[in-house]
């Protein structure tokens, strides 16, 4: 029998980076706010300090920061005619744990979306016909534009203390910045961290053969900086242990390290680690949330009234909270009726692996995790797709993060896989190669989504969340040509051998790729075809309100927690001002 | 480097290329400890014959120091991104060829460690001690460790060690990044100072000043 407590305003879902900015904005605007995180506490100082933080085995191996999936896994098939099983350990994506969420071990790579990004249906529809598209892309548009977000990028980032160069101030191009960008009102807080050398022989390269290159905007400071919080980071120092790590060094912006020193002030707000939330409560009309149900880490159960729920939880997470408190319709992809778990989307990634001469000493380690150099000519709708018969790009960039001594050993792909061979040509090869990453889109199609397993339950014995996804042929065909592009300029680095590695089907979950998965709680302005409206409230829970990369009808050509910042700040405007004054549904469909 | 280099972005190329020429250019000379050896006798009036220090005349320990640790002290000085009125006119005084030869000279020595010049009490030994191994979150400081090598025993090539200097040369080096007349290390070291107290700076500084026998 669960023990009801004190009645509060408001209940944070996971306090990581979105939970920990709502829960200060909510808090210091007098709201009483109780943050319920499942991991553990933790801080820059004791937690992080080398040299414990620098174990490769602990950390990349063995993914100590990860949610623990013994207890709560997500279970995985490629397509509905499969039967889903969990993902044991993970190795595609690492969604994190514990307080400050899967932003502790982040790299740092802090991107805005295109204008067109946030229209991209109706962009493509004018610029390429009705016809152009695959027919199962569920392609929409998220109901809220470029501009209604600049400001709260704006805000996000000088949050972050962002080191980058602005390509496009104010509708004015800037020299060495990103010629594409979508204007933005001001520069980045920082300027660009220093540029590695392979970053240097690939700006040449883009250059020569008239790219567009600028430096990878970086939340691994190039300065110190004090943020309008009050809070103080540190320069970086290029170790080149930033994602799956966290920062020893207070110079990776992380809730640690931006606003939880601010937020853990405030009387107004209590944080409970080790809650496991189970549900989301309704009223008997199902369209008012009463609080939430948690386990804690002593097995005991509380109801924590509340008179808002905000989910702010990793993109998978929000999906499934919805779905174990049977809040909105499941998708189904035979009907295409139902829209929470519709439009999954993920990134298209690839590779291309220049491999140089023994006299270009490449250093790989010397780096952060946004210290890198790349082109936007091939990225979201920066050219020209007719005739090409795909939607979408990706960034083209020299982002090598790191060289270490476990996981990095790049080799041709002639190479024997073990034995004295594989050592010979790690020992010949590890500091003279580049790796060009191409981070590319993912479009939503109707096949690919989330719901709840039939089987398979987590260590509370609630369903665990079930993935259906594999890649579109949207994509793979998008991955095949921007990867030919980028093959071109690692010959034209110089290297004697390019492999090219296009991303191919079928999607697997033991290889990592990325941990940008978006979509299940999409935005939009058509309750038939999206989860929450375009100020993040639910369509069918006014009083409740979910954040994050959940959010995406599909996802664009960058990293996302950028866009997720943007919308965070957009949200807390949007409650503050509007919701708070007169709790109602804020649009009417 | 990417900070200041912003031209038209058909300048970029021509950057890059430069770059490289002026990559080969910066290659340091390679320095010759035994003519080192003669520049040293400039030296050892405050650092000692072999580098081990003089605290009475204000000579920190360099003895054992990286040579591109010392060589970039040495053109600190000479550029004014460090300022002290002995160092400032012998740097000037040395070309790139005697600034290697020198830092040569002193990166090989090991002389003994002096015994400790203060004396903390054990509380002020337990703050250092946390200091350089921990930190303190409510300072937003990390530990000394991270970047100085586990108990200050350095980290090749960049960051010197500091177990067993002189306490004396901790705490006003640490006093000039506070006060913000030391620019060179000032990015990573400039925030760190801001956040140590003169009991942080006394405690810290004792107990890296105990640890001279790592050093041995």
């Amino acid at each position: 029998m669960a023990q009801r407590l004190q009645p509060v305003d408001v209940v944070v879902f996971g306090v990581g980076m979105v939970g920990s900015i709502v829960a200060k904005e909510l808090a210091a605007a007098g709201h009483k706010v109780v943050g319920l995180e499942r991991g553990a506490p933790r801080f820059t100082v004791p937690d992080f300090q080398g040299p414990a933080v620098h174990d490769e085995l602990r950390f990349d191996i063995r993914k100590a920061l990860m949610q623990d999936n013994t207890r709560e896994a997500v279970t995985f098939r490629n397509k509905s005619s499969e039967t889903g099983l969990p993902i044991r350990r993970w190795e595609s994506f690492l969604p994190g744990t514990g307080l400050g969420g899967s932003h502790v071990h982040w790299n740092g790579q802090t991107y805005r979306f295109h204008a067109k990004d946030f229209e991209l249906a109706t962009a493509a529809r004018e610029r390429y016909g009705d016809k152009f598209l695959d027919a199962d892309i569920r392609v929409q548009d998220w109901g809220v534009t470029y501009a209604d977000l600049e400001p709260h990028y704006d805000r996000f980032e000088y949050l972050l203390g962002t080191s980058g160069k602005a390509g496009n101030l104010k509708g004015q191009i800037q020299a060495g910045g990103d010629p594409f960008e979508s204007p933005r009102a001001r520069d980045y807080p920082t300027p660009p961290q220093k540029e590695p050398y392979h970053g240097a022989i690939f700006r040449k390269a883009a250059t020569d053969l008239g790219y567009h290159p600028f430096p990878q905007p970086s939340s691994n400071l190039s300065q110190p900086y004090t943020n309008p919080e009050g809070v103080k980071l540190n320069a970086c120092v290029f170790c080149g242990f930033c994602e799956r790590y966290a920062c020893e060094h207070y110079a990776k912006s992380v809730p640690q390290t931006i606003i939880l020193p601010v937020l853990l002030k405030n009387k107004n707000f209590e944080l409970r680690t080790g809650c496991q939330v189970q549900r989301i409560n309704l009223d008997s009309t199902k369209k008012k949330a009463t609080g939430v149900t948690y386990i804690d880490a002593a097995g005991r159960e509380f109801e924590q009234p509340a008179s808002m729920v905000v989910l702010c939880g990793f993109a998978l997470n929000n999906v499934r909270m919805l779905l174990l408190s049977g809040i909105g319709k499941p998708y189904d992809p035979s009907t295409e009726k139902g829209t929470v778990g519709r439009n999954y989307a993920y990134q298209t990634m690839s590779t291309v692996a220049a491999f140089f001469e023994q006299d270009k000493n490449i250093n790989p380690f010397m780096a952060s995790g946004a210290s890198g150099t790349l082109i936007n000519d091939f990225a979201s709708e920066n050219f020209d797709h007719s005739g090409l018969g795909f939607l979408g790009g990706a960034f083209v960039g020299a982002v090598n993060t790191n060289g270490r001594p476990i996981q990095y050993h790049p080799v041709p792909p002639d190479t024997p896989k073990w034995g004295a061979g594989w050592k010979r040509a790690v020992a010949e090869h590890y500091n003279h190669t580049v790796m060009l990453s191409l981070h590319g889109s993912s479009i939503a199609q109707k096949q690919n989504y989330l719901d709840l397993d039939p089987t398979y339950k987590d260590a509370w014995g609630q369903p665990l969340l079930r993935m259906t996804f594999d890649f579109p042929p949207n994509d793979l065909k998008m991955a095949a040509y921007v990867t030919s592009k980028a093959v071109e300029i690692g010959k034209a680095m110089g290297a004697k051998q390019v492999v090219g590695n296009p991303r191919k089907g079928p999607y697997t979950t033991q290889q990592y790729q990325t941990t940008h998965n978006t979509g299940g709680t999409v935005m939009g302005s058509d309750p038939s075809t999206s989860v929450v409206n375009r100020y993040l409230q639910s369509w069918d829970v006014p009083n409740l309100f979910v954040i994050g990369a959940s959010n995406f009808p599909q996802n664009a050509s960058w990293n996302p927690t950028g866009t997720i910042g943007a919308l965070t700040y957009w949200a807390i405007d949007a409650m503050k001002n509007k919701y708070l004054k007169h709790p109602d549904k804020l649009v009417h469909a | 480097m990417k900070t200041t280099r912003f031209a038209a972005s058909v300048a970029a190329c021509g950057f890059a290329l430069s770059a490289s020429i002026a990559f080969a250019a910066d290659v340091p000379p390679a320095g010759d400890a035994t003519r080192g050896a003669e520049i040293a006798a400039t030296c050892q009036g405050c650092h000692g014959a072999h580098g081990e220090g003089i605290a009475t005349a204000s000579g920190p320990r360099i003895a054992g120091q990286t040579a591109s640790y010392l060589v970039a002290q040495l053109q600190a000085y000479a550029d004014g991104a460090r300022t002290n009125p002995v160092m400032t006119a012998i740097a000037k005084g040395l070309d790139d060829q005697k600034k290697a030869d020198a830092a040569a000279f002193f990166a090989a020595q090991s002389p003994p460690f002096a015994a400790p010049a203060t004396h903390p009490n054990d509380a002020q030994l337990v703050r250092g001690k946390t200091l350089v191994r921990v930190g303190d979150e409510s300072k937003q400081l990390q530990a000394c460790a991270n970047c100085h090598g586990p108990d200050g025993s350095g980290e090749r090539f960049a960051t010197p060690y500091l177990a067993g200097q002189s306490a004396a040369y901790i705490a006003s080096a640490i006093g000039e990044w506070k006060a913000g007349t030391r620019r060179s290390g000032e990015a990573l070291m400039g925030g760190v100072a801001s956040r140590l107290d003169d009991n942080d700076i006394a405690a810290v500084s004792a107990y890296l000043e105990s640890l001279g026998a790592i050093g041995d």
